[in-house]
């Protein structure tokens, strides 16, 4: 199997398994509900430390999450499956952060 | 000569850790990923000794007759070497124990495949 | 060259778990002897960072040439001259105030992880105690060292032992994990392998003292780009060690498949790793200001990720080691923040960390005892079976979430006060957020487990909970509220060291 098909099929899982996830019970239910607004508000909060950088740049980021976070709601069941214990999974993320890393640190020390 | 021996260890390094993490990421073959993870491991370790590296260097032993001036000048780096024994020790334990493991997993579930063993539902089984 | 016996013990931390863990394997079988070493050795494990001075200790005593006037002598001015002369030849292990806690604590955790693991387990002479010394060893030498590479040798042999303690515990899918966390230590141990060289190539030093030196002096361009290359290995290496975003969910699986007492002593490890490389970290390239950007932001991530994954799980060993790992991130703030009350509050959240987690691990641990059974959907009406450790269970959860006056609370407040006086006040209404799904997470398995009625289902295995697992829980209370009560008995100790890295 080539690589292009590898990719293609892990996508369509991801896309494909997020949509039949649903909570069951009453504790669960709540459970990723306030992971969610958690997650949410989380993320808004860090969004709100770009006025250090420029503060337009911050309002329109933070409008834009919440514009987002409003449209894609259920994101917790999606992270939660993405988190998942498969080692193909990890790997992909791993690697991925090495790359991310390695390109951050030389951009970001030369920038920031 | 078109590249010295620094650059081409450099150049050998980098491709095996290419060749490695690409092996461990995309063969599902357990045994083949542990040798692929062999290569990154390999791949840093040359990395580590050719810091050590010196144009025309000479083997970092004292011997008689040599002027202790000229000994300093001309001698390769020591420090990489030593550690680069550590590492390959390491790297042997740590591959030895992984293959340990496959062997137990292949006796209970009689078979080597990553996407079988090492999926997400079959974690507790 | 003198040396003052106070400071022969320095060394000796390391060497005694180290030798005891050899000895142990050799006799194999003697139950009774392998007992006696076991709880004699472990006793010592805290006593001995309380007894040692302050020093340095330099292996083979090879001290640099400034001190050592007798080599000194003989050379050209070249190398007397220069930097070379200011230089450490040897290994090189430093042990300050700082060092001094972080040790007297790893001691107080390994101490009861051994004596629980020597109680619980039917046959003490197994390989699971060896493990544990070893353990406690490596996790003693990460924190004492000054020498990187002499730190990834050290952090490799922890990573190894902490395979072996979750091969042994028998827990349904160990060998899985296992694997998978190798693999992944496989590509990213080559990583802070290669980040390692990269300094070593462009200072010629694994002496961080040196490097840190070299750097700061400019005897090497410190915008180099291999620096910069370097600066992103190790913290990569760091993800990898201390079990940070994208590690999380192995490391938290690591957790849940080792048995109770010995996951008390992994968080103690991967805390420890943590802070030592974070250390490292801000020692080297403190200079680069993205560095703390990236902490801090790694942070948040960690935080989030496994506060939020913490809740949405059913099986209590993981809701538990999701918050560990969770809540490593209000150390790495405090550290990113890279100001003396910033970093001197989240070493000292650290030290509060490595004993709230291992109390709750012991908590839930006899749970596990009492039932084999980790699914709270299938627990329930344990606070009838034992009213004692849930009384103690709840109090671990209170220190965990920061309520006064346990030590989380001081910590936690000393950060958000840090991140109010570095003028970044979203920092600490986000851990203060968290802090609260931190507590709301810990009540919901508390719920389930202790308050709710008892499912028909649910057997209750007739064994009583071994006494020393209760004293290992009362202990670790007793450090929390000295902690919360008297925290400048803590901050004494982390101040020096957090003040020089700034």
């Amino acid at each position: 199997m080539n690589i292009y098909d590898l990719i293609r099929r892990r996508m369509k899982e991801i896309q494909g398994e997020a949509q039949k996830e649903e909570p069951v019970s009453n504790i669960s239910t709540s459970s990723v509900l306030t992971a969610e607004i958690t997650l949410i508000s989380t993320i808004i909060l860090a969004a709100i430390m770009l006025r250090f950088l420029s503060m337009v740049l911050m309002i329109f980021v933070v409008l834009a999450l919440i514009f987002v976070a409003i449209m894609v709601m259920p994101v917790m069941p999606k992270l939660k499956r993405e988190q998942n214990d498969s080692l193909a999974s990890m790997m992909f993320y791993v690697v991925l952060a090495l790359g991310i890393i390695t390109i951050l640190f030389y951009w970001g020390n030369l920038n920031v | 000569m078109i590249m010295d021996t620094q650059s081409a260890s450099l150049l050998t390094a980098s491709s095996l850790i290419i060749i490695g993490i690409f092996g461990t990421v995309f063969l599902d073959n357990l045994i083949k990923k542990v040798i692929a993870l062999g290569f990154v491991g390999d791949g840093a370790n040359l990395f580590l000794i050719a810091m050590g590296y010196k144009a025309g260097g000479i083997v970092y032993i004292f011997m008689p007759g040599m002027s202790r001036d000229w000994f300093a000048q001309n001698a390769s780096y020591p420090l990489p070497f030593a550690l680069v024994l550590t590492s390959i020790v390491i790297g042997a334990s740590t591959m030895a124990v992984m293959l340990g493991i496959i062997i137990v997993l292949y006796k209970r579930h009689g078979s080597i495949s990553a996407s079988k063993l090492l999926g997400d539902g079959n974690n507790g089984k | 060259m003198s040396l003052h016996p106070a400071n022969l013990l320095i060394p000796l931390m390391v060497i005694i778990p180290l030798t005891c863990a050899l000895l142990l394997n050799v006799l194999h079988g003697k139950d009774r002897t392998v007992k006696i070493i076991s709880v004699v050795v472990a006793l010592a494990l805290p006593v001995l960072p309380l007894l040692a001075g302050y020093g340095t200790q330099y292996f083979g005593g090879y001290v640099p040439l400034a001190q050592n006037s007798a080599i000194a002598s003989g050379l050209p001015t070249s190398i007397t001259g220069s930097a070379l002369s200011l230089f450490h030849p040897a290994i090189t292990y430093f042990f300050g105030s700082g060092q001094k806690l972080m040790l007297f604590i790893l001691g107080v955790v390994a101490l009861f992880s051994i004596f629980a693991s020597l109680y619980e387990v039917k046959r003490p002479s197994g390989v699971y105690t060896y493990l544990l010394f070893m353990l406690a060893a490596s996790i003693a030498a990460l924190i004492l060292t000054d020498d990187i590479f002499n730190l990834y040798v050290f952090f490799e042999i922890a990573a190894l032992t902490q395979v072996g303690i979750i091969l042994v515990s028998r827990v349904k899918g160990n060998y899985e994990t296992a694997l998978k966390y190798m693999i992944l230590g496989g590509i990213a141990s080559p990583m802070l392998l290669i980040g390692i060289a990269l300094l070593l190539g462009v200072t010629g030093n694994v002496n961080i003292t040196d490097i840190a030196y070299s750097i700061k002096t400019g005897l090497v361009n410190p915008n180099s780009s291999v620096l910069l290359m370097a600066c992103g290995l190790i913290t990569f290496g760091w993800l990898y060690g201390a079990g940070l975003p994208p590690f999380h969910s192995i490391k938290s699986a690591v957790y849940s498949k080792a048995l109770p007492n010995g996951a008390a002593m992994l968080q103690a490890f991967s805390v420890f790793m943590f802070v030592a490389l974070g250390i490292i970290i801000l020692r080297i390239f403190g200079y680069l200001p993205f560095t703390k950007v990236f902490i801090i932001g790694i942070s948040l991530l960690a935080m989030v990720l496994s506060i939020t994954m913490a809740i949405t799980q059913t099986d209590f060993k993981r809701i538990i080691a999701y918050l560990a790992v969770g809540e490593l991130g209000y150390i790495g703030i405090g550290l990113g923040l890279g100001t003396v009350a910033g970093i001197t509050a989240g070493l000292f959240q650290a030290v509060n960390e490595v004993v709230i987690t291992a109390f709750l691990f012991l908590g839930f641990g006899t749970v596990l005892y009492k039932t084999r059974q980790s699914d709270i959907r299938k627990l329930g009406g344990m606070m009838f079976e034992s009213p004692k450790s849930a009384f103690l269970v709840l109090l671990a959860g209170f220190a965990m979430a920061g309520v006064p006056p346990l030590n989380a609370f001081q910590s936690k407040l000393m950060l958000i006060q840090a991140t109010l006086k570095a003028g970044i006040p979203e920092l600490g209404v986000i851990m203060i957020l968290l802090s609260i799904v931190t507590f709301m997470t810990f009540m919901k398995a508390f719920y389930a487990i202790y308050l709710r009625s008892k499912p028909k289902d649910l057997k209750i295995l007739e064994k009583k909970i071994p006494r020393v697992t209760m004293v290992a829980m009362v202990a670790f209370l007793v450090i929390c509220i000295t902690f919360g009560v008297f925290p400048q008995l803590a901050i004494g100790y982390l101040q020096p060291l957090a003040a020089g890295l700034v």
